[in-house]
């Protein structure tokens, strides 16, 4: 069991957060600090736009990180169930990259 | 075209052909109703409460495969749909519940009948929706729809505002043609390399078993899963949800696995080199102790669900995306190479398998020999349902031992003919169901197998059934106990029988039933069951309820042992273990 951060890209919707947080207690994992806030710079996410051929604009996405204490198996299962919620559009721990349908092995957030 | 809420969300349906709302109306629903009333094109069901109408409409999608749409108001009407929409969350049926809410502005105020239906329902949704503007409204319906019945299918709740569905306002209406959301992605095409591996692993195996689930019903994948084994003729087990997805009757198929699976099923599955894991989630009536499962065996899984994958048990060759897609990928390779698959290939395991069936497998004769010196089993109950309705019935079910005789004893030989609350386990579902089976194929026999406690948990629809005139076929197999409850008290806690009887409380059901305008048969001796079935097999324009009184002390075995068993650790009968 060791600390690890998350970092998601989510839509910035009403009730998003809400779908993010209640998965982690539905699944019994813990959260030990939770940062959001909507993304202005979107610099550092072209490659998503890239991948997904979408667009963002501006206060349309937001950033999540989340601090969760947890083993291997568990994170890969957290990852996945994340990556399922259908307004999540990225998911990284320190090993990997979930992009809806594909994943990358190296954390690109 | 300029169309108001209510007008707009009817007219969004029936542009998704849909053919049946299941519901209930109520206050914030109102102006929703006044527009079901203005059109012709769907036939709104009025059921008797809105458990019902979610197991109707999860009925209707389980027998069809199309969404099953549920109508409620906010508050009572909304919480009373959630054990319904918990139950299709579990088995991944495809469900559009459209909720009623107080008016936008009263939202947070404790109003009559408010409740935070979105909050209530988060965890047991795919996803939903709040209906923030009446424009919108085109566009959620299509996304709701959409992400209910693609990737892995589930329940979507549409939450709505009165306000929103005020007759008085007019907006646009144009309803798009597709839907498209950006962060929703499901899996498309299986990876060529995985299905190189999977024929890989066939070639290196000697005992390999297939088993399928609901997931391979939900694909529409029967046919492929047919033809795959056609191809290596290998011993096939399906789990509860998926009984159908595989011929019930053919020759290598070992019967349902798992908690009250077949002697055989478990055992092959124990000593198996290869588990190619088909729609199915290796869920803990499956696999009993995760650590002792099936330990010498590869596991390959096929789904379309990434997070079900190595959740329970590690998969070595994981194969995304659907599995009918997956399936086709590797029949066409399989059908350059079948002639290395010759039917000698697995002789010895097929023979094993056949010792093990012989030696602690179902006996399917009980109806055969039967007199009134003992009370009627319920296995030879199920059995003569199955012989007089020759195997062609759609069979809902409850949850108990009735469910899992059932299970054992009906043969399925198509999909989509076996519809049960798989995951959730929920009592009442049968009969609603049933009704949502009925309405989709008014000229198929629809039956329903339950239990004499199932039965009473939504008993009211019997009500609905004489309104719609439903002519399905009720089996109460009456044991004038909860059995399952029972069975666990008698063989874990030494026989002490906590809260499982109703004493002499159970109503005549036959009067019961005729109050509502139905048939009511009774059978209490083996001399009748067969003259009594075929009798109300013979009637089918009216809802036959049957209430057979079995023998109270009868057990489900095979069942696995528990805690810490594997899945070659079972009890075979009363006191006698492997």
């Amino acid at each position: 069991m060791i600390e690890r951060q998350l970092t998601l890209i989510m839509e910035n919707k009403p009730g998003a957060l809400a779908r993010v947080v209640g998965l982690f207690h539905q699944r019994g994992y813990n959260i030990d600090s939770l940062h959001v806030d909507p993304i202005t710079d979107f610099k550092p996410y072209e490659f998503i736009e890239r991948e997904l051929n979408i667009k963002f604009q501006k206060n349309e996405v937001s950033r999540l990180i989340i601090k969760t204490t947890v083993g291997d198996t568990l994170m890969r299962q957290i990852l996945r169930q994340i990556n399922k919620l259908i307004e999540v559009i990225a998911v990284s721990d320190n090993d990997n990259t979930y992009l809806k349908g594909i994943l990358r092995d190296e954390n690109l957030l | 075209m300029k169309l108001a809420g209510n007008d707009m969300l009817i007219q969004s349906l029936i542009n998704e052909g849909v053919e049946y709302i299941f519901g209930y109306p109520g206050g914030a629903a109102l102006h929703i109703y006044d527009a079901i009333f203005n059109q012709k094109e769907m036939q709104h069901i009025l059921v008797r409460h809105e458990q019902g109408a979610t197991h109707a409409a999860d009925g209707y999608a389980r027998a069809t495969g199309k969404p099953g749409v549920v109508m409620v108001t906010s508050g009572p009407g909304a919480t009373n749909a959630i054990t319904g929409i918990a139950t299709a969350f579990m088995d991944s049926i495809p469900m559009v519940v459209i909720s009623g809410q107080v008016q936008s502005h009263l939202i947070g105020t404790d109003a009559f009948q408010e409740t935070d239906m979105i909050g209530i329902s988060r965890p047991i949704v795919k996803h939903s929706f709040t209906v923030d503007h009446q424009s919108n409204i085109p566009r959620i319906v299509k996304e709701a729809f959409y992400v209910a019945t693609s990737g892995r299918q589930g329940p979507v709740v549409i939450d709505v505002p009165k306000d929103l569905t005020n007759p008085d306002d007019l907006f646009d209406f144009n309803y798009p043609d597709e839907a498209n959301i950006r962060s929703y992605n499901p899996p498309i095409k299986p990876e060529e390399n995985q299905i190189d591996r999977v024929i890989e692993a066939l070639k290196n195996s000697k005992r390999p078993v297939i088993y399928a689930g609901g997931g391979t019903i939900a694909s529409n994948a029967s046919n492929e899963l047919r033809e795959f084994n056609s191809y290596i003729k290998a011993p096939v087990t399906n789990t509860l949800m998926g009984l159908g997805v595989y011929p019930g009757t053919d020759k290598y198929f070992l019967g349902m696995l798992g908690m009250h699976g077949t002697y055989q099923a478990n055992m092959a599955m124990h000593n198996a080199d290869l588990i190619l894991a088909v729609g199915a989630r290796f869920d803990d009536r499956i696999t009993n102790t995760p650590e002792k499962f099936a330990p010498r065996a590869q596991i390959v899984h096929f789904d379309v669900d990434h997070s079900s994958v190595s959740k329970i048990i590690e998969a070595d060759i994981a194969v995304f995306g659907q599995v009918k897609d997956s399936l086709k990928s590797i029949n066409e390779k399989l059908k350059l190479e079948s002639s290395y698959f010759n039917k000698d290939r697995f002789s010895d395991w097929h023979n094993q398998i056949a010792n093990w069936k012989d030696a602690h497998g179902l006996n399917h004769d009980l109806y055969k020999n039967i007199d009134d010196k003992s009370p009627i089993l319920p296995q030879a109950a199920v059995q003569q349902i199955y012989q007089t309705s020759e195997g062609r019935a759609f069979v809902t079910s409850d949850v108990g031992q009735h469910q899992m005789f059932a299970a054992q004893y009906y043969h399925f030989d198509e999909p989509r003919k076996w519809i049960n609350s798989g995951g959730l386990g929920t009592m009442g579902f049968g009969l609603p169901s049933a009704m949502g089976v009925k309405l989709a194929y008014p000229d198929e026999e629809v039956i329903c197998i339950t239990g004499e406690g199932s039965i009473q948990m939504c008993i009211q629809e019997l009500s609905t059934c004489s309104q719609y005139k439903l002519p399905i076929k009720i089996f109460n197999i009456n044991n004038l106990a909860l059995g399952m409850v029972k069975q666990w008290q008698d063989m874990n806690y030494e026989g002490r029988h906590s809260s499982i009887s109703y004493e002499d409380s159970l109503p005549d059901f036959s009067k019961l039933v005729e109050s509502y305008g139905h048939v009511g048969i009774k059978i209490t001796k083996n001399s009748e069951l067969k003259q009594k079935i075929e009798e109300a097999f013979s009637i089918n324009d009216r809802l036959v309820f049957v209430d057979i009184y079995v023998d109270p002390s009868e057990h489900v075995y095979p069942m696995l042992v528990a805690p810490n068993g594997s899945l070659e650790n079972m009890w075979l009968s009363k006191g006698k273990k492997t």
